[in-house]
């Protein structure tokens, strides 16, 4: 795995909070999954790390949780973003654009000067 | 964001108490993670052994991700706390006796700081039971910047012409009145105060009401308010009592009011009574009078006092011959009545104990780090195990906290039994009535601050010491103990022996002060006195003559009981001082200067006097029964007198000149008057003079006997009757067995005539030496824990260096040491350092002498035999301690050490 992008520390919540916004309720494995599918394979999820992630989050008041039944059968936690969530995610989603706006402006070809 | 952080902390701490659901929880959702995780990989092929393989690494270990979710939902802080904890309670239930000597010690030492503190704090730092307490402040008399009490007629004009007081009020001693209860008379201190006092201090009455303004009017002043001890001792705690009469020496009085529980019946004066000024008391040179103010709002006692200042220039201007020097000065109450000698030494005893309490840690700390050598493997272990540093001090100092804990849980039970025991020898009014010593809530905060500080003050040489072990070195050895932590040990004892001999060397101060005092030349045989005064109404004598018969026809039933030797009748007795204080003048002699009044003590006393007191006459003669109506006015000094005023010629060929006495009444009575504080002068009427006959021995009298220079003037009582007096008999057994037949021949003279404050001279000296007493007792007592406590320490580390030097001492028989050579090696050691620890003591021993020096009566701040006799205790002490260790090592096997080897 050592070949793989880890992933950087904080960004991991809004990650969670962006794919349960997607998906709708889902389990802390669906959750994995998915980072991983969605970051193209790029991004290597230690799947335990997301569980901690989730706890904070579930703190937070940001994410709430239930048991359920998933797609085959399986008793699973499933987890779905609160409305906190939701305005925390708008909220750190602006700040992610901001952020990166001004770095592309560093990497960016010089105009001005 | 902030109340996220809160919310997710509080979540946190409530999942505290589910720790098991939700690790079951957390087990099962895992698990559910992996089996999906496997499904999904045997759908792309692998077998179900390799898939779940590979999802168990995918997720990267169950262990793992549990413990680092349990970390994130929990407050790993806390629960490390909590295991820490519960890890202390189970090591230390293994070991009862360890933690019960530890637990001990230390409750000793903070049992007796609480008890101490507690006294401290409600004696000068509670706020006084009243509301507002900061406004309340003391007014006193100036004269040449020392304070006195205030005459009728300064606090009349204080009152009309200072803006700064709310209420200004005066109050003083009344005497004693005879109450006439529902089962006999009792006799009861009572205390005249101006009308507004109540109000002013703001403290509610219990029942009925306080003094109205015009019952400070003589002729409506015969209404009373009582304590509610006095309420529910002599009138059964009868509600009805507001607007009932009882008599009170004979008169008809109105009780209007009771008191709270609590302040009030911590004082001497037990009634209270309006104090309503006669024209003729208006004056402005007898300065009897304690005035009390509370300040308006917003006024400082600093401006009251600059006000003051210029109130008494005006009447130093408009009453020169009374007034000239003399100002007044504003004082906060809170304090005021408390010497500075009382002050001193509670601040003394609380140093006392807080080195009682040091002591104790530091047996607590040798304790634990023998213990800790003989755990040197449970720790090496554990750090083996991956424990860090700071989890091993933290493991450590948690259990310091628990044995503190304890140790302070015991304490505070102790600490409420020495409360009980220190009110019950505290004398009485050595400290103010508005000090309520219990343990209060401040305490009991002060008491668990002292508990942390030494449970951290002994447990960080332990966990210092367990943290910083060497793990290679231990696990080679297999854990014996042996070296480390020896040198700590003994700097603690050397310490302990330090703080020991200071806190003995004021013990040991304190003994020889008192020895000092028990051993002075009072002037007066104490031995087989007996005394009583008779409270007289004021009403029996309307001229003063008419006392002096009915004070004979006593005196001769008095002398006519058996087993009485001699009698007499006295305004004063010894010991207590001189009932009053008055200005004279040597006749012929330059008069002094302006405001520089000379005093002395007055006192009369009848012919009986000297042999009942067993007083000396160092000059002349003492007054016989000539000494009467019909023959020349004579006097007696003491020997300060002569030698003060009368040392230029033969003070047998002087004549004094004396004022005519006050009018009756004036001047409270022979028992009373002393607490009045200064009572200087009196309207100057005409004068008389009396022939010095005679120079008696000084009698010591003044606070704890200390003041032995106040020159005294006897005159003959039959020269000059009072209408109170007391009266005293030198028994030939011992003399409170003749208690009733005096009782019936004072009945015989006067019926209606209890004897009151029956006491024996002895009893007296034991009163007079209450304070000192107090102060050896305690400490004494703490000298003498200290003592224990040092011993028991020194014990501990001797016996410790011997279990582990057993080896040594068995290879040194072995080689030919003899048992005599191994008990002087171990006594050596022992000695070496108590004695190193002695003379560091010194150190300190001579600082609390320096602090100690004004209490003290005839003792230097360095007494060589005070602090010379507690060195040898202390020394001695150690030695008895280091022998029962010494032995076991003189006696060690050869054989029990080389099987070992």
């Amino acid at each position: 795995m050592g070949d793989k992008t880890d992933i950087w520390q904080g960004t991991l919540a809004l990650m969670i909070l962006k794919t349960l916004e997607a998906m709708g309720a889902l389990h802390g494995y669906g959750v994995a999954r998915r980072i991983e599918q969605t970051s193209g394979g790029l991004l290597s999820v230690n799947y335990g790390t997301i569980y901690p992630a989730l706890i904070k989050l579930e703190q937070e008041g940001y994410i709430s949780s239930e048991w359920g039944m998933s797609d085959n059968n399986r008793r699973a936690k499933y987890y779905r973003l609160t409305r906190a969530g939701r305005r925390q995610l708008a909220e750190e989603a602006r700040e992610w654009e901001k952020t990166t706006a001004i770095l592309a402006r560093f990497f960016a070809p010089a105009k001005e000067s | 964001m902030r109340t996220r952080r809160l919310r997710s902390f509080f979540v946190r701490a409530g999942s505290l108490f589910s720790r098991r659901a939700r690790d079951r929880e957390l087990a099962e959702e895992l698990e559910s993670h992996i089996q999906m995780h496997t499904d999904e990989n045997v759908r792309a092929g692998m077998s179900p052994r390799e898939a779940r393989r590979q999802a168990l690494v995918a997720l990267g270990g169950v262990a793992q991700t549990e413990e680092e979710c349990r970390r994130q939902s929990g407050l790993p802080a806390v629960e490390g706390l909590w295991r820490n904890l519960r890890h202390s309670v189970r090591l230390l239930s293994k070991k009862p006796g360890f933690a019960a000597t530890a637990v001990v010690t230390l409750a000793l030492g903070i049992g007796a700081t609480a008890a101490i503190y507690s006294v401290v704090y409600a004696t000068l730092f509670e706020p006084m039971p009243y509301p507002k307490p900061e406004q309340l402040v003391m007014v006193w008399s100036k004269g040449n910047g020392r304070r006195s009490s205030v005459s009728a007629g300064d606090f009349l004009e204080w009152k009309r012409r200072a803006a700064s007081f709310q209420y200004l009020e005066a109050w003083t001693g009344g005497g004693t009145f005879n109450v006439a209860t529902e089962d006999r008379p009792e006799q009861v201190q009572a205390a005249l105060m101006t009308p507004g006092f109540f109000r002013m201090t703001g403290a509610p009455m219990f029942l009925g009401r306080d003094f109205l303004p015009d019952e400070g009017v003589p002729g409506r002043d015969h209404v009373v308010v009582m304590t509610h001890r006095l309420w529910s001792l002599y009138f059964g705690a009868d509600r009805g009592i507001v607007g009932r009469l009882i008599r009170m020496n004979g008169e008809p009085y109105t009780v209007v009011g009771v008191t709270p529980p609590g302040m009030r019946d911590r004082q001497q004066s037990q009634l209270m009574l309006p104090l309503a000024f006669k024209p003729e008391q208006i004056t402005h040179d007898s300065r009897g009078l304690l005035v009390m103010g509370r300040l308006k709002d917003g006024v400082t006692p600093r401006q009251a006092d600059a006000e003051m200042q210029s109130v008494t220039r005006q009447l130093a201007e408009e009453f020169p011959q009374t007034n000239v020097n003399w100002a007044a000065g504003v004082e906060p109450l809170q304090n005021d009545f408390i010497p500075d000698a009382t002050i001193k030494n509670l601040w003394l005893l609380l140093g006392a104990v807080g080195f009682l309490l040091l002591i104790g840690c530091v047996n607590v700390a040798n304790l634990l780090l023998a213990r800790g050598t003989t755990r040197r493997r449970e720790v090496a272990i554990r750090a083996a195990l991956g424990a860090t540093r700071g989890q091993l001090f933290a493991q450590f100092i948690t259990e310091s906290l628990v044995l503190a804990l304890a140790g302070g849980a015991l304490g505070v039970l102790l600490g409420w039994m020495i409360v009980q025991g220190i009110l019950a020898i505290l004398p009485f009014q050595m400290l103010p009535s508005e000090a309520d010593v219990r343990l209060s809530v401040p305490v009991l905060i002060f008491t668990l601050a002292a508990t942390i500080v030494a449970g951290l003050l002994f447990g960080c040489a332990p966990a210092w010491q367990a943290s910083r072990l060497d793990l290679n070195e231990v696990l080679k050895q297999g854990g014996r103990a042996g070296g480390g932590g020896g040198r700590l040990r003994r700097a603690l004892v050397v310490a302990e022996f330090a703080l020991a001999l200071t806190l003995l060397a004021g013990g040991g101060l304190a003994l020889r002060s008192f020895w000092n005092l028990t051993r002075l030349d009072l002037g007066v045989r104490t031995d087989h006195v007996l005394t009583f005064y008779l409270p007289v109404p004021q009403s029996r004598f309307k001229e003063p003559e008419r006392a002096s018969p009915y004070y004979r026809q006593l005196l001769e039933k008095i002398g006519a009981v058996p087993g009485v030797e001699t009698a007499t009748v006295t305004t004063g007795l010894p010991l207590r001082g001189a009932g009053q204080v008055r200005p004279f003048r040597v006749v012929g002699a330059p008069p002094p200067a302006p405001g520089a009044r000379q005093l002395a003590g007055f006192q009369y006393v009848t012919p009986g006097y000297f042999d009942t007191f067993g007083i000396r006459v160092v000059r002349g003669r003492h007054f016989t029964e000539q000494d009467g109506d019909a023959g020349a006015r004579v006097a007696m000094v003491n020997e300060t007198f002569a030698r003060r005023y009368l040392a230029a010629d033969d003070p047998l060929a002087q004549r004094i000149a004396v004022s005519q006495p006050a009018p009756p009444g004036s001047q409270g009575n022979a028992q009373g008057s002393a607490q009045n504080g200064a009572q200087g002068g009196e309207r100057s009427g005409s004068e008389s003079e009396w022939q010095i006959v005679g120079v008696f021995h000084d009698t010591r009298g003044g606070i704890g006997l200390r003041d032995d220079e106040t020159p005294v003037v006897y005159l003959p009582f039959w020269q000059s009757p009072q209408p109170r007096a007391s009266v005293a008999v030198r028994t030939a057994g011992e003399p409170e067995s003749v208690t009733r037949d005096l009782a019936a021949a004072v009945s015989a003279v006067d019926p209606d005539l209890p004897l009151a404050g029956v006491k024996t001279m002895d009893q007296i000296l034991g009163e007079t030496l209450a304070f000192d007493r107090f102060g050896v007792v305690l400490y004494g007592s703490f000298a003498a824990l200290a003592l224990l406590l040092a011993a028991v320490g020194i014990y501990g580390v001797m016996a410790f260096a011997v279990a582990e030097r057993a080896h040594e001492f068995g290879v040194r028989v072995a080689l030919g040491a003899a048992g005599g050579q191994l008990l002087r090696l171990v006594l050596g050691e022992g000695v070496r350092l108590a004695v190193f620890g002695l003379l560091l003591g010194l150190g300190g021993a001579y600082l609390v002498g320096r602090v100690m020096r004004s209490n003290l009566y005839g003792v230097s701040a360095l007494d060589a035999r005070a602090f010379g006799g507690v060195a040898f205790v202390l020394l001695a002490a150690a030695l008895l301690a280091c022998y029962f260790p010494a032995r076991r090592a003189a006696r060690a096997d050869p054989m029990v050490a080389l099987r070992e080897e």
